[in-house]
């Protein structure tokens, strides 16, 4: 067409060549400066809420487990492999120089950690695992998986590791789920209205810190919908309900 | 199992279908929130081909919406995240409508084969040009001689010669129809000098000169809207095929003997009985949708599991002439100027 031809209101992609140009150069141009102080300072919290995700997340499958004791030992072995993990996080952290900032991390996951231990001590197993097996493990596979595309190479090598596994904590919770979902739907209707907005705010807590990692927000909240989306349709519930489930975290 | 990706034509149709299909946090949500939207399997549907075969197929909307073209990473990521959904879903062939196909190519999306845990197989998706550019001919030769046109005699311009549709339809005018003459019109010099070589036939030109010349316009590039078309210097009559998307261009070309036909659109023989193309604010939603998702159909009904259009300028008239006889052996048809579906605005 003519060179005249301008970009207008109707944008076409075909005259947006600024575009196709970054997409060539993604992956050089994306990878942050690992070694600057704005960079670690980030790290150190960020770093610090993965190894103390990894080590609640270890906690809580033990405890869940005083709720189902015959699962006892495929629990122990979910729980040994989040321990595998936060020393490979902490490694991350001790490779690039940064100390962990575990205060603020437990601070970061108090809350929700709180909702977690009212509910282990009413027995409350749903909400129990729509928080641990449901919710924290979307919120990590999510994170990691926006992790993984601007990681440096050692820390992208460990976190490619942990995701493998965290897909089968994922599933652990969402099997246990789909066969209890006649009894149990109520109850993980309700906790996820308490915990959902949660996760958003702690989504939002981080966001400036990962926005330095060049983890971008936007992404990071879609890549937790798409597994939180892809869990509870795997559990058995329909589109509707999964969007009523959903808006929580919006408003 | 064939897959259909499609999106909305506005943010404010995506909205109002998602409140119709009871999505309310997302059709509640502004732009950013549907720019953290995973793409949704809408509907499942069972279609009988003329030949009395069965398949099974899904419709995936990528919440993906023209209003996000200037994100570069969000739309690329709507795409993505439609297809691996597509794969996950174990579907053998999905079609890549509307935008989600120019968005992959522009954006050179072969560089992110690995979605999460999925690796992407190519060999499961096609952009349905090859479908689309076979029925945009089919169009033409249908069409041009109803409204007076006598093809041995006529002027065929095609803007966008260089797209993959454009060098396919230039291929197919050149070789399969006997036309007067065929102007070429397109952005880049360069592949246009090439697809000239390679037809060894063609006149390249410029806009301005080809429309006053032209009886057939084929449009297959989006046109701006703020070109100024000034519709006494055409022939009249004349054909315009909007074979680009979105469909605008009867919007420009209005007057009497000034024929528009949405290009690339086809219809099935029978209801198809699902919501899908209402979605796609078609005439005839139960029978009429685009070329390329009629593409995913017609692979799936003849068991060819393979990414039959791919990249660029790869569309053969053998393949042309492949999935046209497979068109209309299942029971499709290129719609004609008596069948017009509704402006597809954006």
């Amino acid at each position: 067409m003519h060179n005249e031809l301008k970009l207008t209101d109707m944008q076409t992609l075909e005259s947006n060549k600024k575009t196709i140009q970054e997409s060539t150069n993604t992956i050089s141009l994306d990878l942050p400066d690992f070694t600057t102080d704005s960079y670690k300072d980030a790290y150190s919290r960020i770093n610090a809420i993965v190894i103390e995700g990894e080590q609640e997340a270890h906690d809580n499958y033990i405890s869940i487990a005083t709720l189902i004791p015959n699962e006892l030992e495929e629990l122990t072995k979910l729980a040994r492999m989040e321990m595998k993990h936060k020393k490979g996080f902490t490694a991350c952290g001790r490779n690039l120089g940064v100390e962990a900032d575990m205060e603020f991390a437990k601070k970061f996951f108090s809350e929700l950690h709180g909702n977690f231990k009212i509910a282990l001590e009413k027995g409350n197993l749903t909400t129990c695992l729509l928080i641990q097996a449901i919710l924290i493990e979307a919120f990590a596979i999510s994170a990691y998986n926006v992790y993984i595309r601007v990681a440096d190479p050692f820390a992208k090598k460990i976190t490619e590791g942990v995701v493998k596994d965290e897909y089968l904590h994922l599933n652990y919770g969402q099997e246990w789920l789909k066969e209890n979902l006649s009894t149990c739907k109520e109850e993980l209707m309700k906790a996820n209205k308490v915990n959902l907005p949660l996760i958003k705010k702690m989504l939002d807590e981080v966001a400036n810190d990962a926005s330095v990692l060049a983890m971008d927000k936007e992404e990071l909240m879609e890549e937790f919908m798409i597994a939180y989306q892809d869990t509870l349709m795997e559990i058995g519930l329909d589109n509707r309900e999964i969007a009523r489930m959903a808006m929580s975290a919006i408003v | 199992m064939f897959g259909l990706i499609g999106h909305s034509t506005s943010f404010e149709d995506a909205k109002r279908k998602a409140s119709l299909l009871g999505f309310d946090h997302i059709a509640d949500g502004d732009l950013d929130v549907w720019c953290t939207a995973p793409p949704q399997l809408v509907e499942n549907v069972e279609v009988k081909s003329a030949t009395g075969i069965s398949i099974e197929g899904s419709y995936i909307d990528s919440c993906f919406v023209p209003e996000m073209l200037s994100r570069f990473k969000t739309a690329r990521r709507k795409v993505l995240n439609a297809m691996e959904l597509a794969q996950k879903k174990g579907i053998n062939i999905t079609a890549l409508g509307g935008f989600t196909s120019i968005i992959f190519e522009n954006f050179n999306l072969l560089q992110h084969k690995q979605i999460r845990n999925t690796s992407l197989e190519w060999e499961r998706f096609t952009t349905g040009n090859t479908h689309t550019a076979w029925v945009i001919c089919k169009q033409l030769e249908i069409n041009a001689p109803r409204i007076g046109i006598d093809l041995k005699k006529a002027t065929v311009a095609v803007i966008g010669a260089t797209g993959d549709i454009g060098s396919a339809v230039c291929r197919w005018l050149i070789n399969k129809t006997g036309i007067s003459e065929l102007l070429m019109v397109a952005r880049q010099q360069e592949p246009l000098a090439l697809l000239q070589k390679e037809l060894d036939g063609g006149t390249i030109t410029s806009l301005d000169d080809a429309l006053p010349l032209a009886d057939i316009v084929v449009w297959v590039a989006s046109m701006p809207k703020t070109i100024e078309i000034d519709t006494d210097n055409l022939k009249k009559p004349c054909l315009m095929i909007d074979g680009g998307y979105p469909k605008n261009l009867d919007e420009k070309f209005q007057g009497e003997n000034i024929h528009v036909l949405k290009g690339g659109i086809v219809e099935f023989f029978n209801d198809i009985g699902w919501n899908m193309m209402e979605l796609a604010e078609m005439q005839n939603p139960q029978r009429e949708m685009f070329a390329c998702f009629a593409e995913a159909m017609i692979l799936e009904f003849e068991k060819c599991h393979t990414n039959f259009s791919w990249g660029r300028n790869n569309i053969s008239l053998e393949k042309m002439e492949f999935i046209g006889a497979a068109s209309l052996k299942h029971g499709f048809s290129a719609i004609g100027l008596d069948k017009q579906p509704k402006v597809l605005t954006v």
